[in-house]
């Protein structure tokens, strides 16, 4: 699904990745973890599209189409979706209106009709009900007033129902309580847990994994996956910290 | 050729303005072939008048409460307001009385077309009015208010031509307990200058004026208005929203007087400009001046362009760039209608700048 080939990218003109490769197939979880300053939510902006970020080398594609060459709303409509580590605040604009607006403005571009007001409101109040967010906070500005449980719930609302095929998810999990993290846990699971669906779960610890078991764990650092493992690999991160890996500086 | 005396841009208060197209829209004749105006009524009930070029379209009129005749606009005083001259339309409510929504429609044609108004309603009286200027030309108009204790009146305008100037020039005088609210959109592609002096002459009494401005192209857009508090305990609301894009220029100008006697007044201004492009220009002026000790006088002034964060969220949901700048732009321009009470007006102003978002 997303394949990524010796990824070099940079932001306000320094090198933070340095040759990723890295292959997602249909029904995996991946976890990338590594400690601060190691370039994980470069990677998750640089595959975003973010502004300011610039790939300098490498290649990444996903279901076969060049993710870079496309704009960011291009790659949304093409199924991915970015979580990001602090949802941005629209006043101004409801929940509901930018979420219509961003469910119609990909199945435009996919070619498929538009969703009318009823059976979107549908949709909105499953997922929101499956998350346990309020529904009168589909009705309010975008994250303006969320705490931070709310705005990562929020997150995973727009995931249910936007249904996109990879989700990258930039660690979605910090500033959550324990209610909170149970409550994303359960939405990564519900919604992305599926045989065509695929994960990119990028955290600094390992306690959402408690509860989102991946299936592969990679340690980034200094811009370099330096390791890959199966889920024990978060555990032994646990336990002994990224010192001692290699790759990563003391 | 007619001789207008016209303001120039050395008058602090027209510095902004360009009124350099009136003289030859003031030579040029209408051509009498109206656009269609059937998308500028609102689906409510109530009286509906229609001007064309300045004139009164009786066929396609029914005034309800309003007069067509003499009008006293009371703007001897304002560069364009004074060309209004003293026919045009009227409307007086006695005692206790009520009117539906009044819809004025302005259609013109080309050349220069001048109208007064002239609003009184008496105490305890309600009314609301909304006001559609469209088609070419130069479309110039003064009203005079005048609120007698309690009475309560809402005036809100489209300014949507599509070439020409639009001039409008408010005065008003709000006694006790009385209130009005002025809320002003311009969203077409026709330059504008907006005027009001608004005073508050009885105690406890309310004035509001704000609105919307948005500009493309090489648009000017000015909007000048004064609240003056001349009693206590009075409030006061200026709420403007200037867009420019383009090289257009938006102005808004918002001045609160406080007399040495209007204790505890609460006036609030917030003006606020957006550009949506670094070759755009919005000059906003807040302007106090109090005389008096005991008030509460709050002012913001900010002009930004939109957050890139939001532009890059909405795009990550699959959101291309023009609609997610309409989004953020429409909620920035919302604040701006909120004080409308009718839903379906209010709803008929947000498509309008809506329209203007989409282009």
């Amino acid at each position: 699904m997303l394949n990524i080939t010796n990824l070099h990218a940079e932001t306000a003109g320094k090198a933070i990745l340095k040759g990723i490769t890295l292959a997602i197939n249909p029904g995996e979880i991946h976890a990338i973890m590594g400690p601060n300053g190691a370039g994980k939510s470069t990677l998750a902006y640089t595959l975003g599209g973010r502004p300011g970020y610039e790939v300098t080398a490498g290649s990444a594609t996903f279901d076969g189409a060049d993710l870079l060459e496309m704009e960011p709303h291009e790659r949304a409509a093409a199924g991915l979706f970015l979580g990001f580590q602090y949802p941005v605040e629209i006043p101004g604009v409801s929940n509901l209106q930018f979420l219509r607006e961003a469910l119609n403005a990909q199945r435009k571009q996919r070619g498929e009709e538009p969703l009318s007001g009823a059976e979107f409101i549908k949709i909105a109040r499953a997922e929101a009900t499956s998350l346990g967010l309020d529904h009168e906070m589909l009705k309010r500005p975008v994250n303006v007033g969320f705490s931070g449980g709310e705005k990562k719930r929020n997150e995973m609302v727009q995931m249910g129902i936007i249904a996109p095929k990879l989700a990258i998810l930039d660690e979605t999990d910090s500033g959550l309580d324990i209610d909170a993290l149970k409550a994303v846990g359960h939405g990564i699971n519900t919604i992305m847990r599926k045989p065509d669906k695929a994960v990119l779960l990028i955290t600094h610890y390992q306690r959402l994994l408690d509860y989102v078991k991946p299936d592969f764990v990679h340690v980034l650092a200094d811009g370099r996956i330096v390791r890959s493992g199966g889920a024990e690999l978060a555990h032994e991160l646990e336990r002994e910290g990224y010192v001692g890996i290699d790759g990563v500086a003391a | 050729m007619t001789l207008l005396a016209l303001p120039s841009a050395r008058d602090e208060a027209w510095r902004w303005s360009d009124l350099a197209a009136l003289p030859a829209l003031a030579d040029a004749r209408p051509s009498g072939q109206p656009r269609s105006v059937d998308d500028l009524w609102i689906d409510i009930s109530g009286p509906r008048i229609l001007f064309v070029d300045g004139a009164y379209d009786a066929s396609r009129s029914n005034p309800g409460p309003v007069r067509i005749g003499q009008a006293d606009a009371d703007a001897s005083k304002h560069a364009l307001g004074r060309l209004a001259g003293s026919t045009g339309w009227s409307l007086s409510l006695g005692r206790d009385a009520a009117s539906d929504t009044i819809q004025i429609v302005h259609v013109a044609t080309g050349g220069a077309n001048h109208l007064a108004a002239e609003i009184m309603l008496d105490e305890d009286a309600t009314a609301a009015i909304v006001e559609s200027f469209a088609g070419e030309g130069w479309t110039n108009r003064a009203t005079a208010i005048r609120l007698a204790r309690s009475a309560r009146l809402m005036v809100a305008r489209r300014f949507v031509q599509d070439a020409g100037f639009q001039s409008h020039a408010d005065t008003a005088d709000i006694a006790q307990g009385a209130s009005l609210a002025t809320i002003s959109l311009v969203a077409g592609a026709a330059d504008s200058r907006l005027d009001g002096h608004l005073t508050i002459t009885g105690i406890e009494a309310y004035a509001e004026a704000g609105g919307a401005l948005l500009g493309r192209a090489r648009q000017r857009h000015d909007a000048a208005f004064v609240v003056r508090h001349a009693a206590a305990n009075g409030q006061s609301r200026q709420i403007w929203r200037a867009v420019a894009d383009e090289q257009a220029i938006a102005s808004a100008a918002a001045r609160v007087e406080v007399a040495r006697h209007a204790q505890k007044t609460d006036g609030e201004q917030s003006l606020r400009g957006l550009l949506l492009t670094r070759t755009a220009a919005v000059n906003l002026k807040p302007e106090l001046e109090i005389f008096a000790d005991d008030v509460k006088c709050g002012h913001g002034a900010t002009v930004g362009e939109l957050d890139r964060q939001a532009l890059f969220y909405l795009a990550s949901r699959g959101i291309p760039p023009l609609p997610a700048r309409a989004m953020l732009t429409r909620a920035f321009v919302a604040d701006a209608f909120a004080r409308i009470g009718n839903d379906a007006v209010r709803e008929a102003f947000a498509e309008t700048a809506d329209r203007w978002l989409d282009v």
